[in-house]
């Protein structure tokens, strides 16, 4: 089991990366499935050619007719179809609650399975689905970079608790003006998007300007500041997983206080002091940089209190001494 | 943040929002001529409904769907549209299978469910453009029509003369042979616009 759960951050990066791998091919299979519908192929320019060719090559072990069966898989994470079930994102729901005024019980319910989950796993979506997640960790990675090469890179920290204030301010707004306001600032709703308009569109959308400027903000004002100072979204899931069933526990015995779980936190949480609070999104990194066992998965719907000094580490020796 | 200054901060936005309505959901830009999906809500149902999921441009097959940037109101950004005369609708009525919030309504692919409820435009005739309204026998638009003899029918001379019938879908503005088109769909919102 200890195995595992040491191996789950391979898993995540497994699991982000397909994710961010299908929002790029779905694109391209739209495009087959026009091409398909237009039955034209001598009529295709050479580059549309080979996307018809290899996006058929692709498929064909599995679809008899792309035109109709490809239709199970659609969508981004923000609303999709993932093999005929519909699912949306619950900050999704919320917005279109404030901003119609009225409840859909059909798009409600597609966003049954993530509320479930959410509230077993908390904020998981962040740290194992979110497509923007992808790009904002391997941003991260640039500022470590950056740290290293003597440039100056994000130091600051706000208040946390002012994503929440973003979220309540989303609805306000959405109730005030009638438009999702969340659909035009939610990155990974941004991402799925612009990804399609770049490539069965005709470009980059508005939305991408707005991206570009937040991964900037993290490199240049706060670590990871968007998930965790801003995003409504993060709001959302902190709020329904604040009584999350599963948590990472550190175990007293076995801490030897060095600290590196800390610092590979992107959020900038205290896992050294027992504090994950509801900002966690289970990303398992912390798990895994530690050398000596200490952090694994626990059942609880509740924080352990700060246990001490880990019990291999010099500060619990010289106190017992 | 203290709760008194959040509730102040979120006060002050409320107010805010509601001022800078008609900035922030700047409504239709009127010289702006584009249809919404078939099965569509109406216009101000439409923006509080869509998510900006682009699903429905995902599963046309025509590839007819667009997305708004910022050309037609912050309102409107990123929801779908589509410009007949570049690429009309064909009513394959997937978008509404697709869409998940019921902005786009499912509508069966019959022709008395896609009557009942496609509401996209109405097609217009420009007799000064129109070919045969000048002699020349033409007729192209009442061959594209997929609803022919319910949305068109003809005169003497191939001369269109659109029914009650038509919902819009914009198949002949797209093949009208005249430049500019002779036949153009008014959008469903422009037609409430003007009836007020």
């Amino acid at each position: 089991m200890k195995d595992i759960v040491r191996h789950l951050n391979k898993v995540r990066w497994g699991v982000l990366t397909i994710i961010f791998a299908m929002l790029i091919l779905l694109p391209f299979l739209h495009l087959y499935q026009s091409y398909e519908a237009a039955h034209a192929y001598d009529l295709l320019a050479p580059s549309e050619k080979s996307i018809y060719d290899s996006m058929e090559w692709l498929t064909k072990p599995f679809v008899k007719d792309p035109e109709v069966e490809l239709n199970e898989l659609k969508g981004t994470t923000w609303s999709g179809t993932l093999f005929g079930l519909k699912m949306s994102d619950p900050l999704a729901v919320v917005g279109q609650i404030a901003a119609g005024k009225n409840i859909y019980w059909p798009f409600l319910l597609t966003a049954l399975i993530p509320i479930l989950l959410t509230v077993v796993f908390g904020r998981f979506f962040c740290g194992w689905i979110c497509p923007a997640t992808f790009i904002y960790e391997l941003n991260d990675n640039l500022a470590a970079w950056m740290r290293k090469a003597g440039l100056p890179v994000s130091k600051h920290k706000l208040d946390k608790r002012l994503k929440y204030f973003v979220l309540a301010a989303g609805i306000i707004i959405s109730a005030a003006t009638g438009m999702i306001a969340f659909a035009t600032m939610y990155p990974p709703a941004i991402i799925g998007r612009e990804i399609y308009y770049s490539i069965a569109l005709t470009g980059f959308g508005t939305g991408m300007v707005f991206f570009l400027l937040t991964l900037f903000f993290d490199l240049m004002v706060t670590r990871r500041g968007f998930c965790r100072y801003v995003c409504p979204g993060g709001a959302l899931y902190s709020l329904l997983g604040w009584f999350r069933l599963v948590r990472i526990k550190r175990d007293v015995t076995q801490c030897n206080d060095c600290a590196k779980c800390n610092v590979v936190c992107q959020f900038g949480l205290d896992p050294l002091r027992d504090d994950f609070s509801q900002e966690c999104n289970n990303c398992t990194a912390c798990i895994a940089v530690c050398p000596t066992d200490a952090l694994s998965f626990t059942l609880n719907i509740k924080d352990v209190p700060f246990q001490g000094p880990g019990h291999l580490g010099h500060k619990h020796k010289r106190d017992e001494a | 943040m203290k709760r008194r200054t959040f509730v102040k901060a979120l006060a002050a936005t409320g107010v805010s929002a509601l001022l800078a309505d008609n900035v922030l959901a700047a409504k239709n830009n009127p010289s702006l001529r584009f249809l919404r999906p078939p099965g569509s809500l109406t216009e101000d149902d439409f923006i509080s409904r869509c998510i900006r999921c682009g699903k429905c441009g995902e599963v046309c097959p025509n590839r007819c769907i667009k997305y708004f940037g910022f050309e037609n109101g912050t309102s409107s950004l990123d929801t779908p549209y589509i410009t007949p005369r570049e690429q009309a609708c064909i009513l394959c009525m997937k978008c509404g299978d697709a869409c998940p919030t019921g902005a786009i309504k499912p509508v069966e692919r019959e022709m008395q469910p896609i009557l009942d409820n496609v509401q996209m435009g109405k097609a217009r005739v420009d007799v000064n453009l129109c070919l045969s309204f000048q002699g020349k026998t033409c007729g192209v638009c009442y061959r594209a029509c997929p609803l022919q003899d319910v949305a068109i029918r003809t005169g003497m001379l191939e001369q269109p003369h659109v029914l009650e019938g038509c919902v819009g879908c914009g198949l002949c503005e797209r093949s009208c042979i005249q430049i500019p088109q002779a036949i153009k769909i008014i959008p469903d919102h422009t037609r409430q616009q003007l009836r007020t």
